[in-house]
């Protein structure tokens, strides 16, 4: 629109919008999903496929979906499956869809109804996958609890394995599942990180003091992961030693909404905050070298952690990001006027 | 003529001798020797062969040459001759002189003969006669020299004889020299006779001698005694072969007791001097002079002690030449025990004249030490004391300021009062401001102190305190940079070891501090690095002991720089903890109610009142610390508490009003279309160090956070209403705080929009019930007002 913009637009969504997802399964193309928030009008899924040559965003699909989307995730294994966390009104609800074949018609069919999983007492916030491949458990979270299902799709069947309360108290709103371990789970608390063994549904550690947004595990390195909080930025962290951040990033102007690593090469970031940017950031995970131990006197020396690009071609905040997993110098973000905006990091990449 | 005599004497020469070379002398041999090699054409050379010699002129001249040349060797042959008759004359002349004396000397000699015999007739008849006298006088010379002999040995009898009472006449006279000498003069003869005839006699001067030897002993150990006298009375004592190294050892122990008795005095004193320190109030300056002052007065004493110890070395030095190792030793034990003295004192704070003084004092004992013992090499040995004193004192200085700026920042952290609160940031950001400012400058002048002082040892030291000057403020400042962090619970980014970080926790730090700190270290930049860079460059340039290629300890830049990045970081840090308690308490009004079933709204809400509260929190800090920025703020004045007239905006109202009768889609589309056409509000800008600037960017801030949150909820018209009247309240008080209108009736507007958006059933409230509502909040909270300040 303005400027020298490189991204790629696809203007598609009528509505607002917060959620986009990356469909993982889908070896074929370059493809994400992204789901509207729309009060009053009938809200929509679409899947968005890059075409081959890059340079343009397709809608390979158009579904009606009966609410407005709070949290979409894409099934890690299934391209045609996706889960949805949706509200009207009062109420509110979390399924798991699958996209009819589409035989070249795109004129909105509809979304079949794979699982509802209506256990839940409170409002849904969020539903997980496990990220690193083919599993048949799903998590969702709700305000005061953490449900653990077992999905049979074939049967449209959906079980709750078990469950844990949070209590009262506290206030969950969010979460990560680790990829290195399928027994271990993070959830957003009110001013903390709490951290679950599903198998004993106990708690096995938290971080205090962290008014995280979001939260994601390393997708290479174990024990690490990074948050998006309102005023500290982004932190990373190592569970070893929770006690204090590894390392911190100023983050956005105004809040830091969503925050993703790269797939592939887990030293670039992606945030997005509520001051209309999308900032990239080099961030070498602990470990990798010393450079911990360095002072931050020496830091405008040291090139390695750094904003690599602020892009700031946003018209309102931006809160969903998705890195392709097929592409990984591709990511895609939206911003509540429901534009969907694909961007290459091909030049930041080390070569 | 010159080159006529030359030719003369060459000639003579050439008749003498063969060898012209050999004979001529050393001119002419000099003068001879280049001719030998001469070329053929030389006539003079001896090896001259007339046939080359001829070809050669041949070859070289022309007619009219060879006969000019004819004619001059004709002139020459001519002269040659003339010169040869000449010679031939003068010898001849010579040998009849010759002649003539001969014949002369042949007369003379007749009739010496006759002469010569008398001569030795006269010479037999004396000799005869002296031999008659001879044999006449040998028999009484031969019993004089008897007589002699006897009367010496006679006297040598009588000596002994007269020894004991010559000693004793000597121990009175305290001539013991005298005394020592007799006795070894008649000590051969003792060993001889001692058994027999002379048994008395060496009895009692034995016993003489042993007073001698005793008279002796108690010269040496007599303190009082002239050193030369002591000395002799040793050498003495040597030669009557009495064991002095028992003696010299007995000595060197006395001198360790007197040593230690000096060190004790030392150590009573320096404790005695730390007692005052510590007891007396480090405020309380004049107790501080008095012990300084008393510092000084046994100083004084110690001064005689030291001379005398001094004249006692050099006494030993001079009575016991090998006992000097000994003596060292002492003598450095002595002053290691007083370096390591002020070593313990530096360690608490003291100003650099005591340290002056102390080294001083300490010099001015070296120097004399050194005048009596340079082999103690106590110069090199000072230089090393004085120079980890000095680096302690640098260092320790530094760590004192560095505790002092911190005392100073922290001291006001307990706000007792409600009242003593509006001064008291503003007094630790002065305070602290002073602290930095005047304790570097006092640091600095004290050091100069050190620089500007004449010993001769710190002159040497003069570059390393130059250095360590410079590396002390770099450290300082980075410590400090350091010890803002660990304030400001953020430790663990300067230092990542989790076990050195402090306790301080995160939610525990007093946002004041913040503020504080940030203006501080934009201070620190701009005024402080600057003015001690000046003063460093005035008086503590050059060092370069740690070489060039290092650069300078003190880089103001690299300082500079963390510290304008501090400031940043410190005013984002302050703006952060400011919105994030603002943020939750917005948190907790929008997520706690139901805002589907909201009821119809009957007043504005209370957290308004928090907010401003917050808001006017802000003010009190910001106002303290920072300044004003240059927009001044002259347009709200007049319109303080009049609600309608900003209110009132008829098009905005009528646009919203508009809008919500439409249908949704296309509001949102014409908000979107109607962004498009907007100038966009730049609302993230960057935050300047001023009231108005912080207190901005803090409103914004919570005004894009109340947006966020109100995009989280859904609303029934209830609700709706509710935001729609509390915004509408906040329009003017926030105006109050702002200059910024225009991104602030954005951002509200942008809040409504959102809860529009949000909003089930989007009807707004009519706009005489929104400002009756506003009116009653305004009055009520007017009264409330009142009824605080009458109470």
């Amino acid at each position: 629109m303005r400027g020298a913009s490189t991204g790629i637009v696809y203007g598609g969504l009528k509505y607002q919008a917060r959620c986009i997802a990356d469909v993982k399964a889908d070896t074929d193309h370059t493809s994400f999903l992204a789901g509207t928030l729309s009060l009053k009008e009938e809200n929509e899924v679409h899947l968005i496929r890059l075409s081959p040559p890059g340079s343009e965003l397709v809608c390979e699909g158009l579904f009606y979906h009966p609410n407005e989307i709070w949290d979409l995730k894409s099934c890690p294994f299934n391209p045609r499956i996706f889960s949805t966390v949706f509200t009207f009104g009062e109420t509110y609800g979390a399924s798991v869809w699958q996209i009819p074949e589409l035989n070249g018609q795109s004129n909105a069919p509809q979304l079949e109804q794979l699982v509802s999983l209506n256990e839940h007492t409170f409002k849904i916030k969020c539903v997980l996958w496990w990220p690193s491949g083919k599993y048949d458990k799903l998590i969702s979270i709700d305000e005061g609890n953490l449900f653990l299902w077992s999905i049979d799709a074939s049967n449209k069947m959906a079980k709750v394995i078990s469950q844990e309360s949070v209590g009262m108290l506290h206030n969950l709103s969010g979460g990560a599942w680790d990829p290195h371990d399928r027994n271990a789970v993070a959830g957003i608390c009110d001013s903390s990180l709490e951290f679950w063994d599903l198998r004993t549904m106990k708690k096995t550690s938290s971080i205090e003091q962290a008014h995280a947004r979001d939260v994601e595990y390393n997708p290479k390195k174990q024990h690490l992961l990074v948050t998006a909080e309102d005023v500290s930025g982004i932190r990373l962290w190592d569970l070893r030693r929770p006690k204090f951040p590894v390392k911190e990033l100023p983050g956005h102007a105004h809040w830091t909404w969503v925050i993703r690593h790269n797939p592939e090469y887990n030293e670039l970031i992606l945030s997005a905050g509520t001051d209309s940017t999308v900032n990239l950031w080099l961030a070498h995970p602990p470990g990798a070298d010393d450079s911990i131990s360095e002072s931050p006197v020496d830091s405008p020396k040291r090139p390695k952690d750094s904003l690599l690009n602020s892009y700031t071609d946003y018209e309102d905040s931006v809160y969903g990001l998705a890195w392709s997993t097929r592409e990984p110098s591709v990511f895609a973000s939206l911003s509540y006027d429901g534009r969907v905006v694909v961007e290459s990091v091909k030049s930041y990449i080390r070569k | 003529m010159d080159e006529k005599a030359k030719r003369t004497r060459e000639l003579l020469a050439s008749f003498y001798s063969t060898d012209p070379s050999a004979g001529g002398g050393a001119g002419v041999g000099s003068a001879a020797s280049p001719r030998k090699m001469a070329s053929p054409d030389s006539i003079n050379s001896p090896s001259f062969d007339p046939d080359v010699y001829m070809s050669l002129l041949v070859q070289k001249l022309n007619l009219e040459g060879l006969l000019q040349k004819h004619v001059e060797m004709a002139a020459e042959i001519k002269n040659l001759d003339t010169d040869l008759q000449m010679l031939v004359y003068e010898n001849y002349n010579k040998f009849i002189n010759a002649t003539d004396t001969i014949k002369r000397m042949k007369n003379n000699i007749v009739g010496m003969e006759a002469n010569m015999e008398q001569l030795l007739a006269k010479i037999t008849s004396v000799q005869s006669k002296s031999d008659l006298v001879n044999t006449s006088l040998f028999e009484k010379r031969e019993h004089i020299e008897k007589l002699h002999r006897t009367r010496n040995l006679l006297r040598k009898v009588q000596f002994i004889y007269d020894l004991p009472t010559r000693l004793a006449k000597c121990i009175k006279a305290e001539a013991y020299a005298d005394a020592v000498r007799f006795f070894i003069g008649s000590k051969p003869i003792f060993e001889a006779y001692g058994d027999s005839s002379f048994q008395d006699c060496k009895r009692a001067s034995e016993e003489a001698i042993d007073l001698v030897i005793k008279n002796l002993q108690a010269k040496i150990y007599s303190d009082s005694e002239p050193i030369e006298a002591r000395a002799e009375a040793v050498v003495l004592l040597k030669q009557l072969n009495f064991p002095v190294d028992s003696l010299k050892t007995k000595l060197l122990e006395k001198l360790e007791d007197y040593l230690m008795t000096l060190q004790d005095e030392h150590k009573e004193t320096g404790a005695s001097a730390l007692d005052t320190l510590e007891t007396s109030e480090p405020s309380d300056i004049g107790k501080l002079s008095d012990t300084i002052l008393s510092l000084k007065t046994p100083t004084g004493t110690h001064m005689v002690s030291v001379g005398e110890v001094s004249k006692i070395i050099r006494a030993y030095l001079i009575i016991f030449p090998d006992s000097e190792r000994r003596l060292i030793e002492l003598i450095q034990e002595l002053f290691t025990k007083r370096y390591g003295i002020i070593e313990r004192r530096v360690k608490e704070r003291m100003t650099s004249a005591d340290i002056l003084k102390m080294i001083r004092v300490i010099w001015e004992d070296v120097t004399l030490m050194d005048e009596v013992l340079a082999e103690a090499a106590l110069p090199a040995f000072s230089l090393e004391a004085a120079r980890s004193i000095i680096r302690q004192f640098i260092s320790t200085s530094f760590s004192h300021l560095l505790l002092e700026v911190s005392e100073a920042l922290t001291k006001s952290q307990p706000m007792p009062k409600k009242g003593s609160e509006e001064s008291s940031l503003q007094n630790a950001l002065e305070d602290s401001k002073k602290v930095v400012i005047q304790g570097s400058l006092d640091l600095l002048s004290e050091f100069r102190q050190l620089l500007d002082d004449n010993l001769e040892l710190l002159a040497k030291l003069r570059d390393l305190i130059v250095d360590w000057v410079q590396e002390g403020f770099q450290g300082f400042f980075q410590k400090l940079d350091e010890r803002f962090l660990a304030l400001c619970g953020r430790g663990y980014i300067a230092n990542p070891d989790p076990s050195v970080i402090d306790a301080i926790q995160v939610d525990k730090v007093q946002t004041g501090l913040v503020l504080v700190l940030a203006q501080l270290s934009v201070f620190i930049e701009q005024i402080a690095i600057p003015k001690i860079m000046e003063e460093i460059a005035a008086s503590f340039s050059g060092g370069g002991a740690r070489g060039y290629e290092h650069g300078p300890a003190f880089v103001p830049g690299e300082i500079c720089r963390i510290f304008r990045s501090a400031g940043e970081r410190f005013l984002l840090l302050y703006i952060n903890m400011k919105t994030q308690k603002i943020s939750i308490l917005l948190k907790k009004r929008f997520t706690t109610p139901n805002w589907i079933k909201h009821k119809e709204p009957r007043e504005v809400h209370m957290f308004v009142d928090l907010l401003l509260q917050e808001l006017e929190a802000v003010g009190i800090e910001v106002r303290q610390i920072l300044p004003q920025g240059l927009v001044r703020r002259h347009r709200h004045s007049d319109s303080t508490g009049s609600t309608n007239s900003s209110r009132s905006n008829p098009t905005r109202e009528d646009k919203l009003t508009r809008t919500n009768t439409q249908r949704v889609r296309s509001q949102f589309l014409e908000s979107h279309l109607a962004k498009l056409f907007e100038q966009k509000m730049e609302i993230f800008t960057k935050v300047q160090y001023t009231q108005e600037s912080v207190i901005s960017t803090i409103i914004k801030f919570c005004l894009k956070s109340l947006q966020e949150f109100v995009r989280l909820q859904t609303f029934n018209r209830s609700g709706f209403q509710q935001i729609q009247l509390d915004i509408e309240f906040l329009k003017n008080p926030l105006k109050e705080f702002v200059d910024d209108d225009a991104a602030i009736d954005f951002l509200l507007k942008e809040v409504i929009g959102a809860a529009h958006e949000r909003c089930l059933d989007p009807i707004p409230l009519e706009a005489p019930i929104l400002d009756k509502l506003i009116s009653t909040k305004i009055s009520k909270s007017r009264e409330e007002n009142q009824s605080s300040s009458l109470a």
